[in-house]
C-alpha cells in the first residue's frame, strides 16, 4: 500500500535547493508524482506531490526536509491527501486569459479576483509584475460557469474603467495558437 | 500557463491592432440544383442555400465572440453560374442572379459571389448568354458578385471573351450610371481564378471542391503595419535590415494567421461541414491604419509608386507567404498582398498626386495578389481600351503562373482627378487618368486566342 502527500517548501533561494528537497524524498523511497515551483524577489516557494510506502509519516518527511541548509528557516507543511491522485486532472475547456494593465496602486489584486468571484468564476493561475508605475496581471481563468462571455466582457469593462485599468479578456485557445507550434 | 511575454505580444495585436478575420467565406455547391427549367432552378438554389447555410452567421458570430477576434465578412461562394444554368438565356441568368441575392439575404450574408464562367479557352452559348446577363444581373442584385475568368498559364487567354468583357465593363458601369457605375466594381476578370478564394468580388466555389467548404481570408495590413512601427521604434533604424523586417513581417503573420486558422476550424466544426483553406492575403480597407500602402512607407517610400515600390511589396509579399504557409494546415486562395486602390487610403493618395499611374500598379501586380484592382478610370475610356488593360494584365499572370485580375470602374461623366466614393468597404479614390486611349483597337479586333505559353506543355 501507499499513500499520497502533497508539501509546500518556502525558503530563501539558493543553487541547489531543488536537488536537496527532491534528495529528501528520493531518501524516503518516495515517488515524485507534480511539482511547481517559483521564485520571487529571492524567494522560492515550492509545491509537491508524492507518494509514499505506508509507513512513511508526514511527521518524516518534515523531518528529513528540516535538514536541508537554508538562509532563511525552512518553512514546511506536509499533509496526506484526502484523494487519490487520478482524481485531479480536470480538464478546463473554457480557460480564459484576463490581462490587466494599469498604474499601480493598492487593491487591484483584490478587485479583480473579488470580480472573478461575484461571477463565478475559478483564477486557475494569477502571475502579475510590476514594471515602473505599471502593473500587470495576467489570470487564467475557468469560465466553465459562465453563461455569456460577453455579459462578462461588459462588467469586467466597466469594473476596469473604474479603477483606471485595461482588461483583455480572451479564450486560451487564441494565445495557444499565436504562441504553440501544433495547433490541433 | 503561456509565457508572459507571448501573451502580452497577442493582447497588443488583439486590442490595439485591430485583428480580425476578414472573411468566413462558405462554398456550395450547385450542380445539383438544376432543374427542368430555370424556375424549378431557382427554387432549388434558394432552397439548399437556405437549408445549408441557415446557421452560417450565427455560427461565425458565435464563435467570433467566444473568441472576441471580429468576422467582419460572412459570405458566400457558389458554383460558378453558367455551369447551373447550362442552356438557360440570357434572361434566365438575370434570374439565376435575382434567385441568388434573395437567397443570400435570406441567410444573412454580406456578399454571395460566383455569377461566374470559366472561358479560357473558348465559349459555348451559354457563356455568351452569361455574359449578356451580367450588366442586368448586376444592377438588379445588391448581394451578388460576379467574375469570370478567361486566361490561364495552361490554356492562354480567350481574346473573343476578352473583347466581349471591356464592352460589359462599360455596359455595367453605364447601367448603374447614377451610384458612378457601382456595378463594375462587383466584376472581376481573372487568369488563374482559384477556387477556393474566399475574398470578394471573385470568390466562386471551384467545379474540384466537395459539395460544402469554408474558407477563411485573414487579413491585417494594419497588423503588420504597427509591427513594424513597434520594430523599428525598439530597435531603431540603423540597427535594422530589410531582413530584419521580412522576419518581423513573417511572425506578425504567423500569429495573424493562426488566428484566422483557429476561428475557421471553430467555424467548420460548429457547423460539421469541412475546412477548406485559408487565404494569406493581405487585404486592406479604407479604414486609417488598415493599408498595404502604408506598410510600403514605412518600409521607406516616401509615396507608394516610387521607385522601390515593387521591391518593397515583393518582399512583404513573400514574406507573408513565409509566415503564414507554417501557420496553416492548408493555404489556398489568393494568398498575397492586394493594391485595391479605393480600398486602401494610402494607395488613393498617391492616385491623387499623381505618384501612382496604371503602369507602375501594373508593374506591382507581378509581384503580389491580385491585379489592377478597384480603379476608377475615366468614363469616356472605351471598351477596346479597357480589354488591352485587361490583355496586359491577363499575360502578365499567363505567363507568371499566377494568379491575377482586373476590376476596373470607368465612372460615367467623370473625368481623372475627380473623387468617386462607393462608401463602406468599397472606399473612395479619386479617377485614375488613363494613357494612349484608343490606340489598342487593332488589336483587340484579332479576337481569337493567345496560344497557352511553352512552359505550359509539361506533360
Amino acid at each position: 500500500m501507499s499513500k499520497e502527500m502533497i508539501m509546500s517548501v518556502m525558503s530563501k533561494d539558493r543553487p541547489g535547493i531543488v536537488a536537496d528537497i527532491t534528495g529528501a524524498i528520493y531518501q524516503l523511497q518516495g515517488d515524485l508524482a507534480d511539482l511547481n515551483q517559483s521564485v520571487l524577489c529571492d524567494y522560492l516557494t515550492m509545491i509537491l506531490v508524492a507518494t509514499f510506502a505506508d509507513s512513511v509519516t508526514p511527521e518524516d518527511v518534515a523531518a528529513a526536509f528540516s535538514h536541508i541548509q537554508s538562509e532563511t528557516r525552512l518553512e514546511v507543511v506536509v499533509k496526506e491527501m484526502a484523494s487519490p491522485l487520478g482524481a485531479k486532472a480536470k480538464n478546463v475547456e473554457e480557460a480564459y486569459i484576463l490581462t490587466v494593465q494599469g498604474p499601480n496602486k493598492s487593491g487591484l489584486v483584490y478587485r479583480i479576483s473579488l470580480f472573478c468571484y461575484q461571477h463565478g468564476i475559478n483564477i486557475l493561475d494569477l502571475a502579475t509584475t510590476l514594471d515602473g508605475d505599471q502593473y500587470t496581471m495576467i489570470l487564467q481563468l475557468d469560465c466553465s460557469g459562465v453563461e455569456s462571455i460577453d455579459d462578462i466582457r461588459t462588467s469586467l469593462t466597466s469594473c476596469a474603467v473604474e479603477a483606471g485599468l485595461t482588461v483583455v479578456l480572451q479564450h486560451e485557445d487564441i494565445f495557444k495558437a499565436t504562441s504553440e507550434i501544433t495547433l490541433f | 500557463m503561456l509565457r508572459s511575454d507571448h501573451i502580452l505580444a497577442t493582447v497588443e495585436m488583439i486590442q490595439k491592432e485591430n485583428l480580425d478575420v476578414r472573411a468566413v467565406t462558405m462554398g456550395i455547391n450547385l450542380l445539383d440544383c438544376r432543374g427542368g427549367d430555370v424556375r424549378q432552378t431557382c427554387r432549388r438554389i434558394e432552397e439548399k442555400i437556405g437549408t445549408v447555410a441557415a446557421h452560417f452567421v450565427a455560427t461565425c458570430n458565435q464563435v467570433s465572440r467566444k473568441y472576441g477576434v471580429p468576422v467582419v465578412n460572412k459570405r458566400i461562394s457558389v458554383t460558378p453560374i453558367a455551369f447551373v444554368g447550362a442552356g438557360f438565356d440570357r434572361q434566365g441568368f438575370v434570374e439565376l442572379a435575382l434567385a441568388l441575392d434573395r437567397a443570400a439575404a435570406a441567410v444573412g450574408v454580406d456578399i454571395l459571389g460566383g455569377f461566374s464562367a470559366q472561358v479560357e479557352k473558348g465559349m459555348t452559348a451559354t457563356d455568351r448568354a452569361y455574359i449578356a446577363a451580367i450588366p442586368e444581373a448586376l444592377a438588379r442584385t445588391s448581394k451578388i458578385c460576379a467574375s469570370i475568368n478567361i486566361a490561364s498559364s495552361h490554356k492562354g487567354i480567350n481574346m473573343d471573351a476578352l473583347a466581349l468583357i471591356g464592352q460589359t465593363v462599360k455596359d455595367l458601369a453605364e447601367i448603374t450610371r447614377e451610384q458612378n457605375g457601382f456595378g463594375a466594381a462587383k466584376f472581376v476578370v481573372f487568369c488563374n481564378q482559384p477556387g477556393d478564394n474566399p475574398f470578394m468580388a471573385g470568390a466562386i466555389h471551384g467545379l474540384e471542391e466537395a459539395d460544402l467548404v469554408l474558407n477563411v481570408g485573414v487579413s491585417g495590413p494594419g497588423v503588420i503595419a504597427r509591427a513594424l512601427d513597434r520594430l523599428i521604434h525598439l530597435k531603431g533604424r540603423d540597427h535594422l535590415g530589410l531582413d530584419d523586417i521580412a522576419e518581423e513581417i513573417k511572425q506578425t503573420t504567423f500569429r495573424v494567421t493562426r488566428c484566422g486558422e483557429l476561428i475557421g476550424r471553430k467555424v467548420s466544426e460548429e457547423l460539421g461541414i469541412d475546412f477548406g483553406v485559408v487565404d494569406l492575403s493581405l487585404a486592406p480597407t479604407p479604414t486609417v491604419g488598415d493599408s498595404v500602402g502604408e506598410i510600403l512607407q514605412i518600409l521607406g517610400v516616401d509615396v507608394v509608386g516610387a521607385p522601390g515600390s515593387t521591391a518593397i511589396l515583393a518582399m512583404l509579399n513573400d514574406a507573408v507567404k513565409k509566415g503564414g504557409i507554417f501557420a496553416s494546415k492548408a493555404v489556398g486562395g489568393l494568398s498575397g498582398a492586394f493594391i485595391p486602390v479605393m480600398e486602401d487610403a494610402v494607395l488613393a493618395e498617391a492616385v491623387g498626386s499623381g505618384a501612382l499611374c496604371l503602369e507602375k500598379l501594373e508593374a506591382m501586380t507581378c509581384v503580389c495578389s491580385v491585379g489592377l484592382d478597384m480603379i476608377p478610370i475615366p468614363g469616356a475610356v472605351d471598351a477596346d481600351t479597357i480589354s488591352a488593360i485587361i490583355a496586359d494584365e491577363m499575360a502578365l499572370g499567363m505567363i507568371n503562373n499566377k494568379t491575377t485580375a482586373v476590376r476596373l470602374i470607368p465612372v460615367p461623366g467623370k473625368e481623372a482627378g475627380e473623387i468617386v466614393s462607393f462608401g463602406g468597404l468599397f472606399g473612395a479614390s479619386p479617377i485614375m487618368p488613363v494613357r494612349n486611349v484608343g490606340k489598342s483597337s487593332r488589336f483587340i479586333a484579332w479576337g481569337g486566342r493567345i496560344p497557352a505559353p511553352i512552359h505550359s506543355f509539361k506533360n
